[in-house]
């Protein structure tokens, strides 16, 4: 067997012929599809909702083509489909309360409240990932020419995937904030699309980049200038339409909490970088499907968000409703797919525990 | 003990090939496996210069690690995968030493040692290594060997095609 699938049912070549119960999840990327696929195996009949027109999440709408091939994702989807039943409900966000705007909401026809599917399946995971970017709060970074890089290969995708006929442009001078893998995405799609210079800014030195040495120096050979200790601090612009970033140099300083040294402003040392498009990469917030300030909604439903607005679980990725079930980066902040693959299986498989347990009479009678 | 026991058997051979010019260091593999088995068989590590490179057996032909073992608990499967006979092993770790990738492992609590069996279980019941399975990028090639030699030389001739392609566009 050699094909080119992602087989998310990987336990099973078919689903058993007996109905377990019916699961509902709310997110078809990686972690939401990865419980689906033990699921299905262990005989549930299970629903996807998600917003975009296609399921996949980020590795569809995001993650550029040249790191994941397309095809063997929605090939995996496909199996999903016609051999195990799975029923896609695309283009439908699924919230609690009002509806909070989000990034690549732009394809959303339906709204459901997350309420009505609590009610209408045996238990639901909710896998709706981080779709909303952070973006430093300095002055004039809603200008024109300003987008994260979640918005920047977003637009792309849709482009690539014929949900957009606008092909996306990119034009003078580039610069890319950050050193994360979206970051790293950034600057290169930049490149593609021949943009006359592209520099990615990083206020430490790439050593200590979450993307690491390496994928930094494959983009510089590609034409993308590196510039290490460097931190933005204004968006210069004109009629609301970038000029340019006013940046100070940095050095490193003393280990912070993440155990890399602190980047630490040099005083005196601001300058002006010209620049026509500015993408900050500067990382990404969980988007659970009720609002943190909503505590009605909140209460309703009986979950909790932390600070941060992540989804409160247990060690068994149940929330404080025992027929909620949560992964992938709802859960944890942007991380891997490896870790949304690892807590989207582990909150499936609990969640097989939970109504094994409770469709035991015994069980339920002690 | 007999050196050249641990060569490979004749009959249809299965083999995995992990592409690092296509693995995007996910972890997606390590993920599933760990989930399987509680621990991972395959490991992706973060190296010095922060690209994430997959580690587990390579299920040697020639396999030094059965050469050594000496009660025949490491052994080899009919379709080639290396795996180890618990119930024969006394946890020396022999197979440790004699392994150049550092594979074997020994099992916390039983004290035996323990590797990648390349999804036994699943593969007698006609499916493929989990790693493999969900690699998003498509970087573990398992099958039958004839066909993953193949495969790999495929993707060069894609890559190749591509290149030529992107030159008429220039």
């Amino acid at each position: 067997m050699l094909e080119d699938i992602m087989r998310f049912a990987f336990l099973c070549k078919e689903k058993p012929s007996s109905s377990r119960g019916k699961v509902a999840v709310i997110g078809a990327g990686p972690a939401g599809l990865a419980a689906t696929g033990y699921l299905v195996c262990q005989g549930y009949d299970v629903d996807i909702y998600d917003k975009q027109p296609l399921p996949g999440g980020l590795m569809i709408f995001a993650i550029p083509p040249w790191r994941i091939p397309r095809e063997r994702v929605l090939e995996g989807i496909k199996v999903l489909k016609e051999n195990f039943g799975v029923k896609f409900l695309l283009r439908t966000k699924v919230f609690a309360g009002k509806p909070r705007h989000d990034e690549g909401d732009d394809f959303v026809e339906k709204n459901i409240p997350l309420e009505e599917i609590v009610n209408n399946y045996d238990a639901v995971i909710i896998t709706t990932g981080a779709w909303r970017s952070r973006v430093p709060r300095l002055p004039g970074a809603d200008a024109d020419g300003v987008l994260t890089a979640l918005e920047y290969v977003y637009k792309h995708r849709i482009y690539e995937l014929g949900f957009s006929d606008k092909k996306p442009v990119t034009e003078g001078k580039v610069v890319v904030i950050g050193g994360g893998y979206s970051a790293v995405d950034a600057a290169e799609q930049a490149i593609r699309d021949r943009a006359d210079e592209v520099h990615l800014v990083y206020r430490r030195t790439i050593k200590y980049a979450p993307a690491g040495v390496y994928e930094m120096e494959r983009i510089r050979a590609m034409g993308v200038e590196i510039k290490e200790l460097i931190s933005p601090l204004e968006i210069i612009t004109e009629d609301n339409k970038v000029k340019g970033i006013k940046c100070q140099r940095m050095k490193l300083g003393k280990p912070d909490r993440s155990g890399r040294p602190r980047p630490e402003p040099i005083p005196g040392s601001e300058f002006i970088m010209d620049a026509d498009l500015v993408i900050f990469a500067t990382g990404e917030l969980s988007t659970p499907p009720v609002s943190l300030e909503d505590k009605e909604a909140l209460q309703k439903l009986g979950i909790e968000l932390d600070k941060w607005g992540c989804v409160v679980v247990d060690e068994r990725y149940q929330s404080s409703n025992p027929k909620i079930f949560v992964a992938g980066d709802v859960v944890t902040g942007p991380s891997k797919i490896g870790s949304a693959v690892a807590s989207g299986l582990r909150a499936a498989c609990n969640l097989d525990m939970f109504l094994r347990a409770r469709s035991n009479k015994f069980i339920q009678s002690v | 003990m007999s050196v050249g026991k641990g060569k490979d058997s004749p009959g249809p051979k299965y083999l995995r090939v992990i592409d690092l010019a296509t693995c995007i260091g996910c972890g997606t593999c390590e993920a599933v496996c760990e989930f399987l088995y509680g621990k991972p068989f395959i490991k992706v590590y973060r190296t010095s210069i922060g690209l994430e490179i997959p580690v587990s057996c390579m299920h040697c032909k020639n396999a030094p690690c059965i050469d050594v073992c000496p009660t025949g608990a490491m052994t080899r499967d009919k379709d080639g995968a290396v795996y180890v006979e618990e119930s024969r092993c006394i946890g020396c770790l022999a197979c440790l030493y004699a392994c150049p990738f550092g594979i074997p492992e020994l099992h916390p609590a039983a004290r035996v040692a323990i590797k990648c069996d390349l999804c036994k279980g699943l593969r007698s019941n006609g499916l493929i290594p989990a790693c493999a399975a969900m690699c998003p990028a498509g970087a573990i090639i398992v099958g039958k060997e004839e066909k993953v030699f193949d495969k790999t030389k495929y993707r060069v001739a894609e890559l190749f095609a591509k290149a030529r392609m992107e030159s008429i566009k220039q």
